[in-house]
């Protein structure tokens, strides 16, 4: 077996071995799950707790009462509980001032103490002008101010109706001026659910990222562990600097190639799964993530951006001495590798096609991540076979382009790193690693 | 194997780490590398290793220039030890046995009896982490020749062991003499290099200064003194003929003796005049050698080793 083999195996196995990875394999797709669905499942039952409002009405158009009725109707997502309970509703006389003043102090003070989340001031001529409506809370809780607005301005416009001089059934003009629903589909017909492919994208993004920035580290840890334990010089009378460069590198990559495996093959096993079942996965979902352009893509970027990134990794392990002194060096390269496209994720998100956006896109560096997002939001929209569409074609010369990239950094790499290893003592300076990669 | 250098010379950004340096390590034999710190021994290791290479001059293993085929006849123990901790003991050797190409056939057979020669074989599946510091580093040195090297390069392999283990490891050393491996070895400390080596060269400032066989270097500088012990006043001895210089210890003199002076004729007038208990023809050590050489250059052995050494 070549001396290369050897290497890849061993820090194969010592990766796969460790129950850090076991743990990590089984943890990461709940936390994935975690990520796209709670968040969609609290907005979607909302808030759990009674929330608790008052309103002083000074108006005089039972526009205080109405609200009070109309907010009656929402309930608890699942029961009958009431969402909201009225604290207080009083009602003044226009012109009684200094009474409604002092109603709101006493409610305001309520809201203080924590006894009273919103409060809603009516004051007079509040039908006529929103500019004398008020609502006063410490909440930020735009689902029920979100409830409030709509509720006042149904109940507003109708009192505007009634006080205006047009002579129309109100309940007529009320039914025909609703807002208008406008429902979607794309041109294969099937129903658009944007958030979905966004929150497909920024997983993936993260899942990429994730894979990229653990495994990188546990490579560099094993470059640095192996200089610092001094076991690169037995290493280096055996093999080549760069057949244990290339040996860590992969047998590195490979150990996290098998995670990514289980997952894609237990993915595959929930779709078939539930496909001979009646356990209905949401089709908008399963659409976006298996979409086999999303699949082949995410597989190609994810490789082919760990071996870029690696490369990276390993040259800072090999001019280190320890962790501690590689952090100061990581710590740049990370935010100017990764900061870039985690920055303007959702723009990619937004208009995958943005002139700006396609043009980083090609940028080696960032290519894993952004054209990844690119094929994830485009793909599911495409007619016809996804993997031949033009967003493919785009996706197969970033590749080409990071090709490029991971030979010259390969380059790079492999003449610092031979240097590097046996180097003790004072980190190098940037000239020194420059003169290192002139070395003959 | 036969090892040669010829007129070797090696520069770190300007800075001359292996100057014009030629040896000679004939096949069957313990050569001892010696000099201060810093003075060239581990650059002169690697480009030996062809881990680097030099700026001018051949490495011949038997005639032929040195290149990466050469390494699995080697095996090599540098100063800084170190091992995979998490790796058991069995594990590791096994590794590197492998990628040294010995065939695992070999290497299966051969670790259980290494183990338990050094004193290790109950460790045999513990991790590396568990052993202590002696025990780590008998267990380096096995890693080192379980591949049946040719050559077999050792960089201070006695710093930090026991005189027990000191000896197990010297054992092992004649007999792979015997067996007809050259065995370099590289050290500072002398006494190690003059009990155990045939033949010493030493380094200062990269260059060689001293090179030979023990007998040779020490007749070379040869101090011609002796050692009396002795009964009764010996004050008449500072002013022998031939007496050049005396030193007085606790219960005994050394005499340094001028170039032509014959130690018999100072014995001759001892037992006149005095009871002797012994009398001794002093061979200086390597260690004395190794002062005065360097003591050309004395802030050499004050340099660290490190960095620069590549």
């Amino acid at each position: 077996m070549s001396k290369f083999l050897i290497i890849l195996q061993r820090e194969y196995a010592q990766l796969v071995k460790k129950k850090s990875f076991l743990i990590m394999t089984l943890l990461t797709p709940i936390m994935m799950v975690g990520f796209m669905f709670v968040p969609a499942f609290i907005a979607h039952r909302g808030v759990v707790e009674t929330e608790v409002y008052a309103i002083v009405d000074r108006d005089g158009h039972n526009v205080g009462s109405g609200v009070a009725e109309a907010m009656t109707s929402y309930t608890r997502e699942g029961d009958t509980t009431p969402s909201y309970r009225l604290e207080a509703l009083r009602q003044f006389e226009a012109h009684d001032s200094v009474g409604s003043e002092g109603a709101v102090d006493t409610l305001v003070q309520l809201i203080r103490d924590g006894n009273l989340d919103y409060l809603i001031v009516l004051r007079p001529d509040a039908h006529v002008s929103d500019s004398n409506l008020l609502l006063i809370t410490n909440s930020d809780n735009f689902r029920t101010i979100d409830r409030f607005e709509s509720t006042l301005s149904q109940i507003l416009a109708k009192r505007r109706l009634e006080v205006s001089q047009i002579n129309l059934p109100v309940d007529s003009v009320m039914a025909l001026t609703k807002r208008s629903e406008l429902p979607r589909q794309d041109t294969k017909g099937e129903t658009v659910r944007s958030e979905i492919k966004f929150m497909v994208g920024i997983v993936l993004l993260m899942l990429i990222y994730m894979l990229i920035i653990i495994n990188g580290q546990a490579l560099m840890q094993s470059v640095i562990d192996e200089k610092s334990d001094r076991i690169v010089e037995v290493l280096v009378s055996s093999v080549t600097p760069f057949q244990l460069m290339a040996g860590k590198i992969i047998g590195t990559g490979l150990a996290a190639f098998t995670q990514v495996g289980i997952w894609i093959l237990g993915g595959a096993g929930i779709l078939m799964f539930s496909a001979s079942s009646d356990l209905k996965l949401d089709s908008a979902i399963t659409r976006t993530v298996f979409n086999p352009a999303t699949v082949v893509s995410f597989v190609c970027f994810l490789v082919l951006g760990y071996f870029l990134y690696s490369t990276f990794f390993a040259l800072i392990g090999s001019i280190v001495n320890s962790p501690k002194e590689a952090q100061p060096i990581l710590l740049p390269v990370i935010l100017l590798l990764f900061a870039p496209p985690l920055m303007i994720g959702f723009a990619v998100l937004e208009s995958p096609n943005a002139g700006w956006i396609r043009v980083m896109s090609f940028i080696p560096t960032y290519t894993p991540l952004l054209m990844m997002m690119r094929v994830t939001v485009i793909a599911p929209t495409v007619e016809g076979n996804p993997l031949l569409s033009p967003i493919m074609g785009e996706a197969v010369i970033g590749m080409i382009g990071i090709i490029i990239a991971i030979l010259v950094s390969v380059w790079i790499t492999a003449r610092v790193f031979r240097i590097g290893i046996l180097m003790y003592g004072k980190r190098p300076t940037l000239p020194e690693i420059l003169r290192w990669v002139g070395h003959k | 194997m036969q090892l040669e250098l010829e007129n070797i010379t090696k520069q770190y950004d300007g800075k001359i780490a292996v100057q014009d340096l030629s040896l000679s390590v004939p096949k069957g034999v313990i050569y001892g590398m010696i000099g201060p710190n810093g003075a060239g021994k581990t650059t002169t290791i690697r480009m030996i290793m062809n881990i680097t290479a030099p700026d001018s001059g051949r490495i011949l293993l038997d005639g032929r220039e040195v290149d990466g085929s050469f390494r699995d006849r080697i095996g090599y123990l540098p100063e800084e030890r170190g091992l995979y901790k998490k790796m058991t003991l069995r594990e590791v050797m096994k590794y590197l046995a492998d990628l040294k190409g010995y065939p695992s056939r070999k290497s299966n057979q051969a670790i259980g009896p290494w183990l338990e020669r050094m004193g290790l074989k109950e460790y045999e599946f513990k991790k590396v982490e568990e052993l202590s510091k002696g025990m780590a580093q008998k267990l380096q040195f096995i890693t080192t020749i379980l591949h049946e090297p040719d050559i077999i390069i050792l960089d201070e392999i006695f710093s930090g062991l026991d005189p027990l283990n000191i000896e197990l490891v010297k054992d092992v050393l004649l007999d792979l003499k015997r067996q007809g491996k050259t065995i370099l070895f590289s050290t500072h400390v002398m006494e190690q290099a003059e009990k155990l080596c045939d033949h010493v060269c030493m380094i200062s400032r990269g260059r060689k200064v001293l090179d030979g066989t023990i007998g040779h270097i020490k007749a070379k500088f040869g101090r011609n003194s002796v050692q009396i012990a002795f009964e009764g006043d010996g004050q008449f001895l500072r002013s022998l003929p031939g007496a050049h210089e005396m030193t007085e210890f606790n219960n005994y003199v050394e005499i340094r003796l001028a170039p032509d002076a014959v130690p018999n004729s100072i014995l001759k007038a001892a037992v006149e005049r005095l009871t002797v208990h012994r009398f001794e023809v002093m061979q200086p050590s390597l260690y004395d050698i190794f002062i005065d050489t360097a003591k050309v250059s004395p802030h050499e052995s004050q340099r660290e080793e490190g960095g620069q050494h590549v």
